[in-house]
C-alpha cells in the first residue's frame, strides 16, 4: 500500500514537472527577445536530432556516426527540389523524408550486421562521403559556399511561428519516441542492445528491426534536415561536420541515453551553452568532450540517471532507520 | 525438406568441425514426444555444440537436425524458436537491463501474443517460480540461482512450447531453487506436454528427472539408456575415468 502511494507520489512529481515544463516552453515568446526564441528554435532541432540518435545508439544499441548526414540529406532534398524544381515546401519536405529514409534503408542493409566499432566506423565513413558529394558538386549544391533555400513563415512573427514549429516537430518525435519506446518493437530493441543472440533465440528477427529502428531514425532526422533548411534559408556542408555528430552525441550522454527525458535535457542545455560561450569559439568542443568523458567514468546514466539516483537516495533517508532491512 | 520419422527431433548424421577440432562427430540421436532426455558427457565432448547445432546458433558442417520431419539445421535461430524450440545458455543470459517481467514478455509478443495474454501467462509462471516478488526488478539484479531460474521460465513464454533444450540448468544452483527448477520442469512436462533435453553434470538431478540418458564423448554418441544401463556400460566408464 505504501509502495503504490509512493508510485503514485512519484507520477505526480514527474507529471507536475512535466506540465511546468510544457508551460515554460510554451510560453516562453511571451517574456523572451527574438534572440532566445532562436536559441530555442535551434535546440528544439537537436532535441529532434538527439531523440532520434537515442532510438538507434541508446535503445537498440547501433553506434552510428552518420545522423547529422541523413539531416543533410533530408535537407539538401527538399531545398533542391524547391529551388531547381519549383516544388512546394512541403512536397520538398515529404520528398526529404522519401530520401533519408530511403538513404537509411540502403546504409541499414549494408551495415547493420557489423558489431560496435565497425558500425561506428563504416557510418562515419558514409557521412564523410555525403559531406564530400555535398563541397564537390557545385554546380548541383552550391558545395561550401552553401545554397540559398527557401524559408517558411516571412514577416515579422517570423521568429514566433518558426520557435511554435520546431516545438511541434520536437513534441511529435519525441511522443512517437515514446510509444515505439513502450511498443512490442521497444521491447525488441532493447532486447537486441542487451543480448542479440538471446534475442534471436526468443524469436526477434533482430537484423529486421534493426533496419527498421534504423530507418525511422534517418527518417526524422531527414525531416529534422529539411525544417532546418527551410528555417535557416541557407545550407552548407558544414552540417555534416563530424562536429555536428559529436554534438549529437554530447547532448545524448549529458542527458542520459536510453531515456526519453535524457535528449531533450541535453539538447537544450547543451545549446544555450553553445551560445553562451560563442565567443570562445572551437574551444567549446573540448569543453564539452571533457565533460562526456567525466560523465562516462563517473555518471554514465547522464543527467536524468543522476537525478533518478539522487531521488532514490532521498528517499531512502526518508525512511524510518527501522524499515531498513 | 519433408521427411518420414517417429520421433520428435531427429539427429543425423551430424558433425561439426572447428578448424581442425571436430567438436560432433557423426551423431545421430531421436528424441521422442514428451519424454525428458538426459545428454552427460565429460568436459569437451560436444554437448553444448549439439544444442547449439540444433537452435541453429551453429550451422552443421554435415548431417541433419529434423523436427517433425522437417529438417531445421538451415534455419536461422529465429524461425527455429517459431517452429516451438526454446533454448537456454550455461551462463544465464538474461536482457539485464530489463525487467524480471519485461524479459518474461518477450518470447510471447514474438509468437504475437497480445500485451493482457502475454501478462497474464507471465504473473502465472513468476507465481509458480516463486519469482513474481521480483516482477519489477531489473533482471541484472538477480542471483545467480534466480538468474538461471529465470532464463528456463522466460523459455516456458512460448506456447505451444514443443521441445526445450537446457544447458547445464543446474549448475552452481542453491538447493531450493533447484528443487523450483525441477518442479517447473516436471510439472510443464506433465501439464503441457513439454520434451526436454537436459545437459547436465549432476547426475543425482538427471537420474531424478530423466527416463532416458544419452552420453557423449568426443562427439560421438557412445551409450543411451536409463541411468542404470548407461551407469553400468563400460565405454561411459572408461569417458569418464578417461580410460
Amino acid at each position: 500500500m505504501e509502495n503504490l502511494s509512493e508510485t503514485k507520489i512519484s507520477k505526480l512529481k514527474r507529471g507536475f514537472l512535466l506540465l511546468a515544463g510544457s508551460l515554460f516552453v510554451c510560453l516562453l515568446p511571451l517574456w523572451t527577445g527574438q534572440y532566445y526564441m532562436q536559441v530555442f528554435t535551434i535546440a528544439f532541432y537537436y532535441v529532434v536530432l538527439a531523440s532520434s540518435w537515442n532510438l538507434i545508439a541508446g535503445y537498440t544499441g547501433q553506434f552510428s556516426l552518420a545522423h547529422h548526414a541523413f539531416a543533410a540529406i533530408g535537407g539538401y532534398t527538399s531545398a533542391l527540389l524547391v529551388t531547381r524544381s519549383g516544388f512546394p515546401i512541403w512536397m520538398g519536405m515529404f520528398a526529404a523524408l522519401l530520401s533519408s529514409t530511403l538513404m537509411g534503408f540502403i546504409l541499414g542493409v549494408l551495415c547493420l550486421r557489423m558489431r560496435a566499432i565497425y558500425l561506428a566506423i563504416a557510418t562515419w565513413a558514409f557521412a564523410e562521403s555525403v559531406r564530400i558529394f555535398i563541397s564537390m558538386t557545385y554546380k548541383l549544391t552550391r558545395g561550401d559556399l552553401g545554397l540559398a533555400v527557401p524559408k517558411v513563415f516571412l514577416g515579422t512573427g517570423r521568429a514566433v511561428a518558426c520557435y511554435y514549429l520546431f516545438l511541434g516537430l520536437a513534441t511529435v518525435t519525441v511522443l512517437l519516441l515514446i510509444i515505439i519506446n513502450r511498443s512490442k518493437m521497444g521491447y525488441y530493441l532493447r532486447a537486441i542492445r542487451d543480448d542479440e543472440m538471446v534475442a534471436r533465440v526468443m524469436g526477434i528477427h533482430t537484423t529486421r528491426w534493426k533496419i527498421f529502428s534504423f530507418i525511422i531514425s534517418s527518417g526524422i532526422a531527414g525531416i529534422a534536415g529539411a525544417f532546418y533548411g527551410h528555417y535557416n534559408g541557407l545550407l552548407t556542408p558544414v552540417m555534416v561536420d563530424f562536429s555536428e555528430m559529436a554534438l549529437i552525441v554530447i547532448m545524448v550522454v549529458i542527458g542520459g541515453i536510453r531515456t526519453a527525458a535524457g535528449p531533450i535535457i541535453g539538447a537544450i542545455f547543451i545549446e544555450i551553452l553553445t551560445e553562451t560561450f560563442r565567443g570562445f569559439g572551437e574551444i567549446r568542443m573540448v569543453v564539452f568532450a571533457l565533460a562526456v568523458i567525466a560523465i562516462a567514468r563517473l555518471y554514465n546514466e547522464g543527467a536524468v540517471g543522476t537525478v533518478r539516483q539522487f531521488s532514490r537516495w532521498i528517499a531512502r533517508r526518508k525512511q524510518p532507520r527501522g524499515d531498513v532491512t | 525438406m519433408e521427411k518420414q520419422v517417429n520421433s520428435l527431433l531427429q539427429i543425423e548424421n551430424l558433425a561439426k568441425d572447428f578448424g581442425k577440432l571436430r567438436a560432433v562427430d557423426n551423431l545421430s540421436l531421436g528424441l521422442d514426444e514428451g519424454e525428458i532426455r538426459g545428454l552427460i558427457g565429460p568436459n569437451g565432448s560436444g554437448k553444448t555444440t549439439l544444442i547449439n547445432l540444433i537452435s541453429g546458433v551453429y550451422k552443421p558442417t554435415s548431417g541433419g537436425v529434423y523436427f517433425l520431419g522437417r529438417r531445421i539445421d538451415r534455419l536461422a535461430p529465429e524461425r527455429i524458436t517459431q517452429e516451438g524450440i526454446m533454448r537456454t545458455f550455461q551462463v544465464a543470459r538474461l536482457f539485464g537491463d530489463m525487467t524480471v517481467l519485461e524479459n518474461m514478455l518477450i518470447p510471447a509478443f514474438t509468437q504475437g501474443m497480445s500485451r493482457r495474454q502475454s501478462s497474464q501467462r507471465a504473473k502465472e509462471l513468476l507465481d509458480f517460480s516463486l519469482l513474481s516478488r521480483m516482477s519489477n526488478e531489473p533482471a541484472r539484479n538477480l542471483s545467480g540461482g534466480q538468474g538461471m531460474l529465470l532464463q528456463i521460465v522466460r523459455g516456458f513464454m512460448r506456447h505451444p512450447l514443443r521441445l526445450y533444450l537446457l544447458d547445464e540448468p543446474f549448475a552452481g544452483v542453491h538447493p531450493v531453487i533447484k528443487d523450483v527448477m525441477i518442479e517447473t520442469i516436471q510439472k510443464m512436462n506433465r501439464e503441457e506436454g513439454v520434451t526436454f533435453l537436459i545437459v547436465s553434470h549432476e547426475l543425482t538431478t538427471i537420474r531424478r528427472l530423466c527416463s532416458r540418458i544419452s552420453v557423449l564423448h568426443a562427439g560421438q554418441l557412445i551409450s543411451e539408456g536409463t541411468m542404470k544401463e548407461v551407469a553400468n556400460d563400460p565405454r561411459v566408464i572408461d569417458s569418464y575415468l578417461g580410460g
